[in-house]
């Protein structure tokens, strides 16, 4: 009496049927017309309200932010650094002199990039007074000039190539924007070759200064047409015939309240990466 | 018992080290996160289940400690030398010898006794002593008197028999390994709690297929796909209801123990409250298990003695001279007495040396007439014949104690017709009046009426023998009876009866509101079967069998429509002959049942035939005889001071004070705990919702990951475990003990309203509660929901280290990993604010949380405290531990979800007032669980 005897395959096939559509009872699913009528019309209803609510709410909460600032900003106290080109799959970079294929997209990313830098983009900005922070009051807001120039060689302007072509590829290397940042001291970006040398690197501006006349940063809304300060790598490779490799490592440096030096985030402050150059 | 979900949590941690097995060969580097994650899982299940264990076991220890093991000795002769040896060392063949107060060590064969009587309750539950011989008397084993079985007892008397039998072999050995044979079932909560299993593993499944199959077709990498699986899992599957579940029915066997249930597997805890048939033994469980004295018949008047516990008051009528003469032959024709040393024992529980019948004379007689034994002591005794079964009474001969007076005094009792055979003269108001006709047919009437009522009847007569004929000095002889045992004068009759237990009608009655119906299965006779049923309510006052209505309308049996009678007395004779389909019919039309005369075999046909009927049936009983019924029987109930070890082992309960009271406190407890679980799963199912949200929107928006599965753990077997156990304290909404048991196919525990209220309704309000506190900490970092859409893919790239928000600041990979965290932490604070209203709203199913009082289970409290310190731990105190993505959390989002859990606690106040209001609706039925 213990086992239970097995239903047939027909007779549960025969309580599925049932179950889908009954025809005694008019049930579909178990349901009638009617009660699949109510159930669906009380949850238009009740998630329609849900639905409603969410929407408010969320309105609600929206109307209490700033546009211009948001609220907090402890979550970013000091900048990253990063670099461009952007890198594709991770901090590694490779490209062949000869084969421009190779390299074609990383120029492109520069070219795209320094483009709100071009001559006729800068016009309606400001010669600031180097030196100094740019403090503004508003309710108009400017934006400092960043003369391309102070890239040098890797302005693109003489080598539309940026030295991909010739062996003499340039990074470029900036500082993330965070709204009111003011760095202290002497902020400059300092890159060094890791390991074995078989490149030179040349930094433009020289000494990878960054000036305070681009601090501080008003915000995307404010201050839309505001460029941050860029600090150009260039390496000179030795042996233009063999495959070179090299990790660079930069860093922001001289400036007490911007950190480079942080256990778990490793671009905060610095950012190393690596070049392989094939003939 | 929640197997399916450890499977669950298996193939999550399996799967979690296969996407560390494939990140690593891709990436040697790769983080060990998904290995301790996958580690977590296996730490879960195992631990939960070593906790179960744990309890499971903590209750079978009771089990084992209750039973007492004395280690049995035997006395037994070898090599012509008399040892005492274990008796678990006795072979076939040895010689043993027996005397009263032993145990029969083996089963053995008499070759020689003593005036040798036994006491075969543990076999047969009846505890009669039966006399024992060596001569053979009957084909079966059991009948003849030239055998004694194991673990019975020798009451009186010397014997010395051989061993036949020992161990498993033996009679009693093979009822046992019959009750061993019989398999157990599932407990009712087993199979609710794997329904409700296969319900949430249901869920967890499909909808995990389902995102499996989305997110390979929206060309997600095979890793990813697998990884927001892990997650799919890890929300649906309620970690911590195996423990909780487990210490709810923990707490409730706590309770019942207190109440003198002892239960021994954690589910048969439920299975009480579900019961819609109880199978009860007469004996030991409705009546006290002794024989008392329930009528007097004197002066051609009935009266009734008090049967109840102590006997305390005695109200007939004692100035008749009649009940002076009779209460003298009550007392000194006894053989009975009491042991000593029992002064301040009250009497009823005095231990005596005798007979059950005699036992109860004595006990009578000292409660009226006070100290027995001096009486005797005034009437010395010269002389006497002990009753034996051929004459069926029991003589003896006294001096009187009255100095003046020297006849001797010949007293008498036996079987009422036997007595009356040996009077010419009967006694009405102290005078002896001439047996006439219309004075025996008044004994008739008084006889059958008492005898009706299923009582033993004993008739007393007794006869001044003459001075001058018998002197002082007359030498009786019992052997040549040389006295008269004729002439007789009759004085009255007693009878007598097990009685019920005083507290047995009211719990019947409590049963039968409860909609259980009760069922007496019992080896004594119809009879005083029908008469004990009758005087507990098993058989109500105004309900009649097929016989009776014959009787009443003076027809034969077979013409009366058996429909008409609502109850039955079955013998176990006519079951004999029954097939299943008739006792199917027995049991399915008549509410009242009582079957008399049946053997344990029979007992299992009738279990058998009501879990035919889809009743949860549950058997009560205390010999050996009983074992199988009670493994049988969906929840066996023993007793705890009368009950053999085997009847014990066999049960799933124990009631440790022998009284059916006590079940009735069992299925009050039992059904509690099945409305309190029903709202601890709807509490514990209503956050899955509220997690598994998170990864639908995380793969369908591409939002940064709301919710880590590290965080829902804490959720699960952290800030939710207290509160899911607080509820099981709370207590009922209406009087449970008034509505019918619940149906076993149709009131599940987890029902579909149950799932579709938790799910779809306080489960998505909480995960858009959740959702806003989410938005809100992202917003005011400085991440719009604008921004955040389709954000998720540049959002992981761990090589993207300016990510622009909605402000035009830039966030490294770790900053936004960071603020990640944070939304976890909100998330979590989220769930766990409106899991606040969740336990609040859940206190009742159907009366609003102010009918049943909010601060009346102080638990609840308790739990929310644990809830809000815990998380508060979480956040502040381990804020910095990378490793569990806690991040410290700004005061003011923590009240961000309030609004949300209020509003939860009005939409469930609304959905309980529609309910009361519109019984029986269509919002009744499809909202209330």
């Amino acid at each position: 009496m213990t086992k239970k005897e097995k239903k047939s395959f027909n007779q549960s096939l025969a309580e599925w049927k049932l179950f889908i559509y009954n025809p005694t009872t008019g049930e579909f699913l178990g349901r009638t017309a009617k009660s699949w009528g109510l159930i669906l019309l009380f949850y238009l209803v009740f998630y329609g309200f849900l639905a409603a609510l969410f929407s408010f709410t969320m309105w609600a909460m929206l109307q209490t932010l700033n546009d211009e600032v948001p609220k907090y900003r402890d979550q970013i106290p000091s900048p990253g650094l990063t670099v461009f080109p952007k890198p594709v799959t991770a901090l590694d970079f490779s490209f062949s002199m000869s084969n421009p294929e190779s390299y074609r997209g990383y120029i492109n990313d520069l070219k795209k990039f320094l483009k709100s830098y071009g001559l006729e983009e800068q016009k309606n900005l400001t010669n600031c007074t180097s030196g100094v922070f740019f403090e503004q009051k508003g309710p108009e807001y400017t934006s400092c000039r960043f003369p391309l120039a102070l890239l040098e060689a890797c302005s693109g302007v003489d080598d539309p190539k940026f030295g991909y072509s010739t062996g003499r590829p340039c990074m470029l290397v900036k500082m993330n924007r965070i709204i009111g940042l003011k760095p202290q001291g002497e902020p400059r970006i300092e890159c060094i070759l890791k390991g074995e040398n078989t490149a030179v690197l040349s930094t433009y501006p020289s000494n990878g200064m960054i000036d305070f006349k681009y601090f501080p940063y008003y915000g995307k809304k404010l201050q839309g047409s505001y460029l941050q300060p860029l600090v150009a790598i260039q390496l000179i490779f030795d042996n233009r015939n063999d495959i070179n490799e090299v990790t660079v490592e930069c860093k922001i440096d001289g400036s007490p309240n911007l950190k480079n030096q942080d256990d778990r985030d490793k671009f905060l402050g610095r950012v190393v990466f690596k070049i392989t150059m094939r003939p | 018992m929640v197997g399916g979900f450890s499977i669950l949590l298996w193939i999550g941690a399996v799967l979690c080290w296969i996407a560390y097995g494939i990140q690593y060969s891709n990436d040697k580097s790769s983080s060990l996160d998904s290995v301790y994650l996958g580690s977590v899982l296996a730490l879960v299940v195992v631990l939960t289940g070593v906790f179960a264990y744990y309890q499971e076991a903590k209750s079978t220890n009771i089990m084992a400690s209750f039973r007492q093991m004395i280690p049995q000795q035997a006395l037994v002769i070898r090599d012509s030398e008399k040892k005492t040896v274990p008796a678990d060392q006795l072979v076939v063949g040895d010689i043993v010898e027996i005397k009263a107060g032993d145990q029969i060590p083996a089963d053995i064969r008499l070759l020689s006794a003593q005036g040798c009587k036994v006491d075969n309750s543990s076999l047969t539950g009846e505890s009669e002593p039966q006399p024992r011989s060596c001569e053979f008397t009957h084909d079966n084993a059991l009948e003849t008197k030239n055998i004694s079985f194991f673990s019975t007892t020798c009451l009186e008397g010397t014997a010395t028999g051989m061993v036949i039998n020992t161990g498993d072999r033996t009679v009693i050995g093979q009822i046992a390994s019959l009750a061993s044979g019989v398999q157990n079932s599932k407990t009712p909560i087993g199979i609710e709690i794997e329904h409700f299993v296969h319900i949430v593993a249901g869920v967890a499944v499909s909808i995990g297929i389902l995102f499996f199959i989305i997110t390979v077709s929206m060309k997600y990498y095979v890793l990813d796909s697998i990884i927001f699986l892990i997650g799919i899992i890890v929300a649906n599957v309620p970690e911590g209801l195996l423990a909780t579940v487990t210490v709810a029915l923990s707490l409730t066997a706590k309770r019942m123990a207190k109440k003198n249930c002892l239960v021994k597997g954690l589910e048969a805890v439920e299975t009480l409250g579900s019961t819609s048939i109880i199978c009860s033994d007469k004996t030991g469980t409705l009546t006290q298990n002794r024989m008392t004295v329930a009528h007097l018949w004197f002066d051609n008047q009935v009266f009734v003695a008090d049967t109840s516990e102590d006997h305390s008051n005695q109200v007939f009528d004692q100035s008749s001279a009649t009940w002076a003469s009779l209460s003298k032959i009550i007392t000194l024709c006894n053989r009975a007495e009491f042991r000593p040393g029992q002064e301040s024992v009250p009497i009823m529980k005095k231990a005596v040396v005798g007979d059950a019948s005699e036992t109860a004379l004595l006990k009578f007689s000292e409660v009226i007439l006070g100290n027995v034994m001096e009486i005797r002591k005034r009437n010395r005794k010269v002389a006497e014949i002990p009753f034996n079964s051929t004459n069926k009474f029991q003589l003896s001969i006294h001096e009187t104690d009255d100095p003046s007076d020297k006849r001797f005094l010949v007293v008498m009792k036996g079987a009422p017709e036997r007595v009356l055979e040996k009077c010419s003269t009967i006694m009405v108001n102290g005078q002896e009046q001439p047996l006439d006709r219309s004075t025996a047919k008044a004994f008739h009437t008084a006889y059958m009426e008492l005898g009706g009522l299923g009582e033993r009847v004993l008739g007393f007569c007794h006869l001044y023998l003459p001075a001058d004929e018998f002197p002082a000095t007359y030498s009786f002889d019992v052997d040549t009876m040389n006295f008269p045992t004729s002439n007789f004068c009759f004085v009255g009759l007693l009878s007598m009866i097990d009685p019920p237990r005083s507290t047995v009608p009211d719990a019947v009655t409590k049963c039968r509101s409860a909609g259980i119906k009760i069922i007496m299965v019992t080896g004594d006779h119809p009879i005083t079967a029908k008469a004990i049923a009758k005087s507990v309510g098993i058989i109500s006052a105004n309900s009649e069998t097929v016989e009776d209505i014959a009787k009443r309308l003076n027809v034969a049996v077979a013409q009366v429509n058996k429909r008409d009678a609502t109850a039955a007395v079955v013998t176990g004779m006519e079951l004999k002959d029954m097939s299943p389909a008739q006792l199917d019919e027995i049991l399915a039309n008549h509410s009242e049942i009582v079957f008399a005369r049946t053997s344990p075999q029979q007992k299992l046909i009738i279990v058998e035939g009501c879990q035919r009927q889809d009743a949860i049936v549950a058997v009560t009983g205390d010999g050996v005889n009983d074992s199988p019924a009670l493994k049988k029987a969906d929840i066996g109930i023993a007793m705890g001071i009368t009950g053999s070890d085997a009847a014990k082992s066999a049960a799933d309960m124990v009631l440790l004070d022998d009284n059916f009271a006590s079940i009735v406190t069992g299925v009050e407890e039992g059904r509690l705990i099945f409305d309190n679980l029903k709202k601890t799963i709807a509490y514990t199912l209503t956050k899955n919702i509220a997690e598994l949200c998170p990864f639908l929107i995380y793969i369908i928006a591409g939002l940064p990951l709301p919710i880590g599965t590290i965080t829902i753990l804490f959720i699960d077997l952290g800030t939710d475990i207290i509160p899911s156990i607080a509820l099981a304290y709370e207590k009922a909404e209406s009087d449970i003990m008034n509505r019918k048991p619940r149906h076993k196919r149709k009131d599940r525990l987890v029902n579909e309203p149950l799932a579709v209220y938790s799910y779809l309704h306080i489960g998505l309000m909480q995960a858009l509660g959740a959702f806003v506190v989410y938005f809100t900490v992202y917003a005011q970092e400085g991440f719009r929901p604008s921004t955040l859409l389709n954000l998720r893919v540049e959002w992981e790239k761990g090589y993207v280290n300016d990510l622009e928000d909605s402000y035009g600041q830039e966030w490294t990979s770790y900053q936004r990993k960071y603020l990640e965290w944070t939304g976890y932490t909100a998330f979590f604070v989220g769930i766990m604010i409106q899991q606040i209203a969740d336990l609040i709203i859940r206190k009742t199913r159907r009366n609003s949380i102010f009918q049943q009082g909010l601060f009346r289970n102080k638990v609840i409290w308790v739990g929310i405290a644990s809830q809000v310190i815990i998380a508060l731990i979480l956040s502040y105190g381990l804020g910095s531990i990378v490793a569990l993505n806690f991040t410290m959390l700004r005061p003011q989002y923590w009240f961000v979800a309030v609004p949300h859990a209020v509003l939860i606690w009005v939409y469930d106040e609304m959905r309980k007032l529609a309910i009361r209001l519109y019984p029986g609706s269509w919002w009744d039925k499809n909202m209330y669980y």
